[in-house]
């Protein structure tokens, strides 16, 4: 028989309301079936910790004597976003400090609010009669703002996809740091307890549902931004008071190399309205699959090595083409199943109420890529042919062919035209100065290289990166087909 | 344990190596970089070796070191796993409530996990 949001809340007024985790829920399906599930449970809850880039606050500050509108803002050396009126910003999560830029962020700005630590803040203004201040350098803790409210364009993804790395470099990225060919993997989501898998048809989360965020009450507001229903993806935008929300639920993160974060609690209540809806809060984690995707190819679409369900991820060992890969999560499981656990008890203890969303999430809706004008330059379309020379030749001839050819980069190649290395004409002035003759005592011999395929852009930011300008190009076979310099990039 | 020898030049290293061949020991070496400080080695070599090798290299004036390990401050730690995929010796893992646990004992001072914390929860003792 289906129960009303009317009637689970007079169960919670009443003090007995049944309420289970979605964990805990498998196996009460399980040995009892659907049919008495939905009968005996009344409420399963959810929960998932996890960093969440799509995040930040509004904060108002009141007004100062005389008036300012802040023009620029930092809270902490952060820079927060001011687009609106004289006393609000936006601090975002992802933004890095002016100063420790990879070590403290938005992210740890919006934990020490809750922390009730003192912020600074400094804010400039080009000035107005009606407001006149330029300078502003205070300090304020989060009860002394008028409105503290997290606003998260995206949070709580359905599921995410696990990242491994084919390159036979280290790279550090928004999914942790993954070593070279195949070394680790990681995944993010707390798979059977991630609130949207619970309810992947969105029945019950919609517009308006209550739920718990940073340990505070919060609200959906919608879907969230690159909501990606037909694929499973689905997201949602949160809001709450931030006043109420703890810091045990609300961690600034700083990922190596790619910059910080905030590590953000949130668990939604599943009223078990049907037999459907006990079916489906039953998901197990072998139910919900994913793909192994490499982050070795910086595209938009990246390499799909494999599928791969949350049971596999969570044995913390993936196959890989017969690798075995050790596997972890940037999501917390331990904190996944205690946000859980403690919207079970706000029920339980009746301090917290269901109700049915104002408007459903669409179900229907498409993730587009980004529209963009200009046709993306591959490195093959930037190439020139490569000035070479044989490892055994003179430097004096290196040195000719630099002036015949106009050139800084002379590659150097063995006969079959496999890459040796690579000679500049700073190194030919180096080895006459410092009375070299032989091409092996100026040879740089690890030399970084560019692939046809590969976007211009790609090159152009490992030439930064290495602090040089060519990159012999190779083919699959590893021999040199041309090069590409900095000028051709400009 | 793992003696950290900082070595000065190329026969050092080959010394090293040699007096460490000469008491028919398997070990792996870990690392081998290079600094200001000279050539640094990470040797893992069979604990109740560790006495004869310190000693040999010692007699080499090479400076062993048994640090290099990691300590998790738990206060920073939010338990996630961004850690826990590098380490190649499990010496952290989760226990059974999935809370994040360090073994001091495993943990063979390889330093990959160092990086890897977004909470910079874990340093170099």
């Amino acid at each position: 028989m289906p129960k009303s949001y009317s009637e689970i809340n007079q169960k919670i007024k009443n003090g007995d309301v049944v309420v289970v985790t979605a964990e805990e829920m498998i196996k009460i399906v399980e040995d009892q079936g659907e049919q008495v599930a939905a009968e005996e449970i009344d409420v399963v809850t959810t929960g998932t910790f996890g960093p969440m880039c799509s995040s930040g606050a509004f904060l108002n500050f009141g007004h100062s004597d005389p008036p300012i509108k802040l023009e620029h803002v930092w809270l902490n050396e952060v820079h927060a976003y001011h687009g609106n009126a004289a006393v609000d910003c936006y601090i975002g999560v992802t933004r890095m400090a002016d100063i420790k830029p990879f070590d403290y962020g938005g992210g740890n700005v919006i934990e020490d609010l809750v922390s009730r630590k003192s912020i600074r803040l400094r804010g400039t203004s080009y000035t107005t009669d009606c407001y006149p201040l330029e300078e502003i350098d205070t300090y304020f803790t989060i009860d002394d703002l008028n409105q503290a409210i997290l606003c998260n364009p995206r949070n709580a993804y359905q599921k995410y996809v696990c990242a491994v790395n084919s390159t036979d470099k280290t790279i550090y990225t928004y999914m942790g740091k993954l070593l070279p060919n195949l070394g680790n993997a990681h995944y993010a989501g707390a798979g059977c307890l991630n609130p949207l898998c619970n309810d992947p048809d969105y029945e019950t989360i919609g517009i308006g549902t209550r739920i718990f965020l940073g340990g505070g009450i919060g609200y959906v507001m919608g879907e969230g931004t690159q909501h990606d229903p037909k694929n499973g993806f689905g997201t949602l935008f949160l809001k709450g008071d931030l006043k109420q929300m703890k810091p045990e639920y609300l961690r600034g993160v700083n990922f190596e190399k790619y910059g910080p974060s905030m590590s953000v609690g949130v668990g939604i209540p599943i009223p078990i309205l049907n037999e459907n809806l006990a079916r489906k809060t039953a998901i197990k984690d072998e139910d919900i699959e994913t793909e192994v995707i490499d982050y070795g190819i910086p595209r938009r679409n990246r390499p799909v090595l494999r599928k791969v369900n949350y049971k596999e991820l969570k044995s913390g060992k993936i196959d890989i083409d017969g690798k075995e890969v050790k596997v972890s999560s940037l999501s917390s499981l331990f904190y996944a199943r205690k946000i859980a656990n403690e919207l079970k008890t706000w029920i339980e203890d009746g301090i917290f109420f269901l109700n049915p969303p104002a408007e459903n999430l669409p179900t229907n809706t498409t993730y587009n890529p980004m529209k963009q004008v200009s046709e993306l330059k591959f490195v093959k379309d930037l190439k020139k042919p490569a000035v070479t020379c044989f490892d055994d030749c003179d430097i004096k001839v290196v040195a000719e062919k630099i002036i015949e050819e106009n050139t800084n980069h002379i590659v150097i190649i063995d006969k079959d035209r496999y890459l040796i290395g690579i000679v500049t004409s700073f190194d030919v002035t180096k080895a006459i100065a410092r009375d070299k003759s032989h091409i092996k005592d100026i040879i740089t011999k690890k030399v970084i290289i560019a692939k046809d395929n590969e976007p211009a852009e790609v090159a152009a930011r490992r030439m930064k990166m290495n602090d040089i300008s060519a990159l012999p190009i190779i083919n699959d076979e590893k021999q040199v087909i041309g090069i590409i310099t900095s000028e051709e990039l400009m | 344990m793992l003696p950290l020898a900082i070595i000065r030049d190329i026969d050092d290293y080959s010394k090293i190596i040699n007096e460490i061949l000469k008491y028919n020991i398997t070990f792996n070496i870990l690392k081998f970089t290079t600094g200001s400080s000279g050539v640094n080695l990470l040797l893992d070599v069979p604990e109740d070796k560790i006495k004869m090798i310190t000693d040999a290299l010692t007699q080499n004036k090479v400076v062993v070191n048994k640090k290099g390990r990691v300590i998790v401050d738990d206060d920073k730690c939010i338990d996630c796993g961004a850690c826990l995929s590098l380490c190649p010796t499990d010496a952290l893992y989760f226990d059974e409530s999935l809370r994040l646990k360090f073994s001091y004992e495993k943990c063979i001072g390889c330093l990959i996990c160092l990086d890897s914390c977004p909470r910079r929860a874990i340093e170099e003792m």
